[in-house]
């Protein structure tokens, strides 16, 4: 970590005793990283709403079993939502910890967030082999691949969180001074909040709507609906 | 997000404003200036809103009659756009940041959801009728039984053999077989049409069904009390009592059912089916 500053350079690395928070000017005004982070989580949204959207367009059209009706288990991932929203509030408050220069008080709210992201991914883990063993696999049906496929990466993204968070909470724990500095946990955080929202957005439309979904002619509201719309546009 | 990103200049300027407490009611829903963050007061009030919501979510979909049902749509979509625009405004603070973030953020996810809306539209929704040429080529849809549960585990070919014509079945004889060698063996190759379905080396290349060497010593294994004859007979007068697969040692499990329809249109005399025993019990 140690760098040898020139004399033009901006500090990279503030004194410990300040907050080491948006160390440079830029054009924007908004710190180089951060920017970089949410023009990526912006670029996310993109990949997240493909792979969203493919679910979607091939809702209700898997014409072999297991439907969602039948191996969807709406409590289970009730509850696994409620680990990974507590999660969110975890790393906020270990975000509001790194602010205030409070190390001690950082890695434990670090900890509780990693805690809860690998029960999250316990999770993940468990229904993926439930399904698999109750042969749901990837290649079965639309369904599946589809849903894999999304929550997969889905779950990709919570597991690169995860080591994410572990390196900041080493990093923290071990170095009490300066270091990670407000701005680092701070786009952790950001991550870390954006894969929740995409789980917000997964767990409405794949377990609260979708997860009751038949084969395509089970007079299923959402093939009424595009009926209804396909009806209006011909 | 009407702010000029350009005037909000050096944010470490405004570090000091950082650490002030903006108050409950002021931190959700005042103007605040940049850089005014949460604490536990405010983010924990927070955690309980989405938990909350989280469980109202769950309670809405917990009636079997709004299972599925285009009634809860909505609301479900609605409850998910407040929690999912709370963790942005607040856990990500993006409220108390430069608007520009807003702007990149919102772009994205406004580009995502064109996207989405496109791909449902053009796959979901639009289905164009087929002009007349095209009509040979068309595929009918063909929903399969609901019962299809079972069989998922290991997806078999969709082309099953008609069960309809036997003339249509079309034996598989391996190169330099006569038929004749023996009464049963011309029968397996022959109208009796086994040699469609399975493999006996040097005299037929089947695929769909178990493969038939050796099958007088294995037969008399399959079902306890059963002798390799009786098996062997039940097998073809009655091939659904029993279907063999990996639990025999066979390198797949076939398909249940198959072989019944696929034999329903092909008469075998009780000689025939005699004669088609006494050969195989021949392949040892």
């Amino acid at each position: 970590m140690a760098h040898a500053d020139t004399t033009h350079a901006p500090p990279a690395h503030p004194p410990a005793d300040h907050p080491p928070a948006h160390e440079e000017e830029t054009t924007t005004g908004i710190n180089h990283r951060k920017l970089l982070m949410w023009v990526f989580l912006g670029s996310d949204c993109l990949f997240f709403g493909s792979l969203i959207a493919t679910y979607m367009v091939y809702r209700g059209q898997s014409i072999v079993g297991p439907y969602p009706k039948d191996i969807i288990d709406v409590p289970i991932t009730t509850i696994s939502t409620f680990v990974l929203l507590m999660s969110s509030f975890a790393m906020v408050m270990g975000v509001a910890a790194a602010r205030n220069g409070n190390q001690k008080r950082l890695v434990q709210w670090l900890v509780l967030t990693i805690i809860l992201g690998s029960i999250f991914i316990g999770f993940q883990v468990y229904e993926f082999n439930l399904f698999r063993v109750e042969g749901l696999r990837y290649e079965t049906n639309l369904f599946s691949s589809t849903f894999f496929t999304l929550t997969g990466f889905h779950g990709a993204h919570v597991t690169l969180g995860i080591f994410w968070l572990i390196c900041l909470a080493i990093i923290a724990a071990r170095n009490p001074a300066g270091r990670p500095s407000h701005l680092d946990v701070d786009i952790a955080g950001l991550y870390w909040h954006f894969v929740d929202i995409v789980w917000i957005v997964i767990f409405t439309l794949l377990y609260l709507i979708g997860g009751f979904d038949g084969p395509p002619d089970a007079g299923h509201a959402a093939v009424q609906g595009w009926n209804w719309v396909t009806g209006l546009i011909s | 997000m009407s702010a000029n990103p350009g005037q909000e200049g050096v944010m470490a300027h405004d570090e000091h404003a950082a650490h002030e407490d903006a108050g409950i009611s002021r931190f959700f829903f005042g103007r605040v200036p940049e850089g005014v963050h949460g604490g536990l007061k405010q983010y924990g009030l927070l955690a309980i809103f989405l938990a909350i919501i989280t469980l109202i979510e769950f309670l809405i979909i917990v009636p079997e009659g709004l299972q599925g049902s285009g009634v809860v749509i909505a609301p479900l979509v609605i409850l998910s756009v407040i929690k999912f625009f709370c963790v942005v405004a607040f856990f990500m603070h993006l409220k108390f940041e430069n608007p520009l973030l807003w702007q990149i953020f919102v772009a994205g996810l406004a580009l995502g959801l064109v996207v989405a809306l496109a791909l449902v539209l053009l796959f979901g929704v639009f289905r164009p009728t087929p002009r007349a040429f095209s009509e040979p080529r068309i595929e009918p849809f063909v929903h399969h039984a609901e019962d299809h549960h079972a069989e998922v585990a290991r997806p078999l070919p969709d082309e099953l053999p008609p069960p309809a014509d036997p003339a249509d079945l079309v034996p598989v004889p391996a190169p330099g077989v006569t038929a004749g060698a023996s009464p049963g063996q011309a029968l397996f190759v022959g109208t009796a049409a086994c040699a469609s379905c399975h493999t006996i080396q040097g005299v037929a290349q089947g695929v769909l069904g178990p493969p038939l060497d050796g099958i007088a010593s294995a037969a008399g294994n399959r079902i306890s009390g059963y002798s390799a004859e009786d098996y062997i007979r039940e097998s073809i007068v009655e091939p659904d009592a029993y279907t063999a697969g990996t639990a025999d040692g066979l390198s797949q499990d076939y398909q249940e059912g198959l072989m019944s329809a696929t034999m329903a249109g092909i008469a075998l005399s009780d000689e025939d089916v005699e004669a088609l025993v006494e050969y195989l019990l021949s392949l040892r």
